[in-house]
């Protein structure tokens, strides 16, 4: 039973993490890329959870803190630089005003 | 019973996991989506770290599971929150379900709601292209 749950957890995760590349394909904006950046970082997470729990090793625990670190610090540095761009690749919009207070 | 309890678990987090991709790849709007990987996201997540917390019960396992805990609970909110403040700041298009009073104009003519008014047409140019 355990196995049979493992294994149709890492489908559903393998499942996640091809929408999240669809969203990352197809985004309109580039914070629709980021967001799908953020989701497939925890679904990799995910995944080495999972690992942890199959081989019943507590080895792997540095590599979900570090995965998390590194999914964090990516969306945070993301966000730092294109909220000091001045424009955004928008596909249309009608002449707003970009953000430069 | 600890097995069954890391099956349940594990799987509850697992599914909760794909609401939210379903989330992201279906809902409208950016900040649809940031809300989308918030709260389901970050549940999900939450559950399958309990799961393997229930799995492995030693104590050194459990102070670095309770920390990566502690961290994904505390990150994806405020990275979501980050993402949707970008979103709101560079005044990306929004979705529309229905003609409602936008707040960041209400400094114009139209700062009094008009609950039965027509519909103002200048919704109908920012919304998204799909």
């Amino acid at each position: 039973m355990m196995t049979i749950t493992l294994y149709a957890a890492f489908g559903i995760l393998g499942l996640a993490i091809v929408l999240g590349l669809l969203r990352l394909a197809r985004g309109p904006t580039v914070i629709d890329r980021i967001l799908a950046f953020d989701l497939i970082t925890t679904c990799a997470v995910g995944m080495i959870v999972l690992l942890c729990i199959q081989w019943k090793t507590a080895l792997y625990l540095e590599l979900i803190l570090v995965f998390s670190l590194l999914g964090f610090c990516g969306t945070v540095a993301f966000v730092h630089y294109l909220s000091r761009t001045q424009d955004l690749e928008l596909p249309d919009r009608p002449g707003g005003k970009s953000g430069h207070e | 019973m600890n097995d069954v309890l890391t099956s349940l678990l594990t799987l509850s987090g697992a599914l909760l996991v794909l609401a939210a991709a379903i989330g992201v790849l279906r809902l409208p709007d950016v900040l649809c989506r940031a809300h989308a990987v918030a709260k389901a996201l970050t549940l999900g997540i939450f559950l399958m770290l309990l799961g393997l917390w229930v799995d492995q019960g030693q104590k050194q396992a459990a102070l670095k599971i309770f920390l990566a805990i502690f961290f994904q609970v505390v990150t994806i909110p405020i990275g979501s929150h980050l993402i949707a403040l970008l979103a709101f700041e560079k005044n990306i298009p929004r979705w529309r379900h229905r003609p409602i009073e936008d707040h960041r104009r209400a400094g114009g003519s139209n700062a009094v709601p008009h609950p039965g008014g027509g519909t103002p047409s200048s919704d109908e140019s920012d919304r998204p292209a799909h």
